[in-house]
């Protein structure tokens, strides 16, 4: 008998018509019903073409945030995210990354590694800075990524993060300016490559497009970014 | 973050939460947080971890246990500070005024020869027996040596009503209440009044730990909790259980002599315990399903509040919550009344509005069961043949009424399609009380 990972009621799995005819493993549940459905995913609902989100009836395609961001910006960026950052993923977020509850990565790896390797691109991770790996112990991306290669092409360049960036507000994080370093010899592994970059969450999109301009800098031929919430 | 060093004292906390100036003092000493042999296992709640759920990246581990009170990982330690008893020895800390019976006065003394000789004990009293004010004598005996006492519940209810009257009869005493909501934040104090999950950051540091309502989830059958509770007192403290309704594993150590126990069978005021009438309506259930209730209770609701008699309406499931609600209010009942469960946001707000007389009545779930006092009021069940209500939680929900002594009596209406087991136990147990009772 298994357990939700995020409600602990106990999980009876229910083994349907299909399944039994299956050949295939049954599939471990991670959630139970209830807690699943408090999560929005954005596969099925009009998405901003740029940043993934969810785009109410009154907003354009892009999305006003993605149309400054053109004029911002030279290089061509995209990002697609799974789900949206809705209270559930808030608590979801607030539990993984600050309490740092390993074991919710199990919830949502499967599809990060489902969405991230359909399409033949260099993955590489955002990273986390040392602060935080020697308290938290782990990157929170990376937990997502399991049995998926990586090219950690990217470091944190501040050695002390004043703030966390979720207790920043929006003009802070604009104005942030580029955190990350490439690092030195995977670089030329970037070169003439499609490049994906993955993160948890996409916010305002400044932390994943500074990434994305220092891998077009090391040669990459395409960058596009994948975030588990929008 | 901790700042200071008395924040310390008889505590267990993640290095990760201490300030470097503290992690240096010669005092504060540290053992591991997991303990990764002969089983990996956490040093805070005693849980044995699986390796494959509690792995981190380079072979570090953590408790996915007790994570919600800070994590334990093993990449910081459990930092420790002995307990100091740094108190000043008062002789006549007890403000209250009250007076006890014969029979608790009595208990009271025991309760004083208890603490004196580092036992552990299990009081038993029924539900109304005064078991606070029992307490008094010997907390005060505790605070007249410098001991320091927690008492503890797994009802963050019961703390949070515990807490006035602890204050008001210990009105010179450092007193400290802590909760998972509560935004009092840590002070080093005499008398800590908690909730059980947070003994689990206190270490060897009671001399007299009281545990009220014992039996009850989440404590029960917990071996975290139980950890915990060994962790907090001291070597060489005094452990007290109360309950009206031990369990049997409880009742199983007790045969053995650890604890030792003594019982109550009496209210304060004397009168007997209120015995149940059980109303046996067919189709109970599914009228609740289907959002309607029987004419009969109806009725009884109608009639309460025509005598402006406030009375709580237990119902076994959250989702009954809003169908029994939803009948009261189709039938045409005007009346003040609110529905409450354990995750409730507004729980305690709504539980301090009915203590206000701000509410006509509450439908809860058995959260209400126990541990808070309504003066005067009577109370329903709903589905009382349900799994959900024991006859440990049904002795206890009639145990809310009849206890003040200006009205000692009241309705306890069990509303059931058959008189199941759990309802015979009830009535038997309650009636053997009151037999008890009767001798003395």
């Amino acid at each position: 008998m298994t357990n939700c990972l995020l409600c602990q009621s106990s999980l009876r799995h229910t083994t349907s018509f299909d399944e039994m005819m299956s050949l295939a493993p049954a599939q471990a549940r991670q959630l139970c019903e209830e807690c699943a459905a408090d999560f929005f995913r954005l596969d099925s609902v009009a998405t901003c073409v740029k940043c993934g989100r969810r785009l109410k009836a009154e907003m354009s395609n892009p999305c006003y945030d993605c149309e400054r961001w053109q004029q911002q910006i030279s290089f061509d960026f995209q990002n697609r995210a799974l789900y949206e950052y809705n209270s559930a993923m808030k608590d979801y977020m607030k539990r993984y990354k600050f309490l740092g509850d390993y074991r919710l990565r199990f919830i949502f790896a499967k599809e990060v590694k489902k969405a991230v390797t359909w399409q033949k691109r260099l993955l590489v991770p955002i990273p986390v800075n040392a602060g935080t790996m020697a308290t938290r112990g782990f990157n929170q991306v990376t937990g997502l990524l399991k049995g998926c290669s990586l090219v950690e092409a990217l470091k944190t360049s501040q050695t002390v993060k004043d703030k966390r960036q979720s207790e920043k507000g929006r003009a802070d994080r604009l104005r942030l300016i580029q955190p990350f370093e490439l690092v030195e010899p995977q670089i030329e592994r970037i070169s003439g490559k499609d490049v994906t970059i993955i993160d948890d969450v996409y916010t305002t999109g400044t932390t994943i497009r500074h990434a994305a301009s220092l891998l077009y800098q090391a040669g990459a031929t395409s960058v596009i970014g994948i975030t588990l919430a929008r | 973050m901790i700042n200071h060093i008395s924040d310390l004292y008889g505590r267990q906390i993640s290095s990760a939460e201490l300030s470097a100036a503290i992690l240096e003092l010669p005092e504060v000493k540290r053992r591991p947080a997991i303990q990764l042999k002969p089983s990996l296992m956490c040093s805070r709640c005693g849980s044995r971890l699986k390796r494959s759920q509690a792995n981190l990246p380079n072979g570090q581990y953590y408790c996915y246990v007790c994570i919600q009170m800070k994590r334990m990982d093993t990449l910081h330690d459990l930092a420790f500070v002995d307990e100091p008893n740094q108190f000043t020895k008062v002789s006549d800390a007890l403000s209250w005024e009250g007076q006890l019976t014969p029979l608790q006065a009595e208990c009271a003394e025991q309760v004083v020869r208890i603490f004196k000789k580092r036992q552990h004990h299990l009081l038993w009293a029924v539900t109304g027996a005064g078991k606070t004010e029992m307490l008094f004598k010997g907390i005060e005996w505790a605070v007249r040596y410098g001991k320091r006492i927690c008492i503890a519940s797994p009802r963050v209810d019961v703390c949070i009503e515990l807490f006035p009257r602890i204050q008001a009869a210990f009105a010179k005493t450092s007193i400290v209440l802590l909760h998972g909501k509560s935004e009092q934040p840590y002070k080093y104090s005499q008398i800590t009044i908690c909730t059980t999950h947070q003994l689990l950051r206190f270490y060897h540091a009671f001399d007299v730990l009281i545990i009220d309502e014992v039996d009850v989830f989440p404590f029960s059958g917990n071996p975290m909790l139980h950890f915990g509770v060994n962790n907090a007192i001291k070597t060489a403290g005094s452990m007290l259980y109360l309950t009206a309704t031990p369990d049997k594993h409880l009742l199983t150590q007790a045969r053995k002599g650890r604890p030792s126990i003594s019982y109550l069978p009496i209210r304060y005021h004397g009168h007997l315990l209120p015995e149940p009438t059980i109303i046996k309506i067919k189709g109970l259930s599914q009228g609740i399903d289907n959002n309607r209730l029987d004419k009969r209770v109806l009725k009884m609701i109608r009639q309460l509040m025509s005598q402006q008699q406030r009375f709580l309406l237990f119902v076994p499931h959250i989702k009954d919550l809003a169908a029994v609600a939803t009948a009261i209010k189709d039938a045409g009942i005007i009346a003040k009344y609110d529905t409450v469960f354990a995750a409730d946001p507004e729980r305690l707000e709504k539980v301090s509005a009915m203590r206000h007389h701000e509410l006509d009545f509450i439908i809860t779930t058995t959260i209400l069961e126990r541990g808070v006092t309504f003066p005067g009021i009577d109370v329903l069940v709903l589905k009382a043949d349900n799994d959900i209500f024991s006859a440990a939680a049904l002795i206890q929900i009639a145990g809310r009424v009849g206890r003040s002594s200006d009205r000692p009596t009241g309705r306890v209406l069990f509303y059931a399609e058959a008189r199941a087991a759990n309802i015979r136990s009830c009535q038997r147990q309650i009636r053997k009380m009151n037999r008890k009772a009767a001798e003395i």
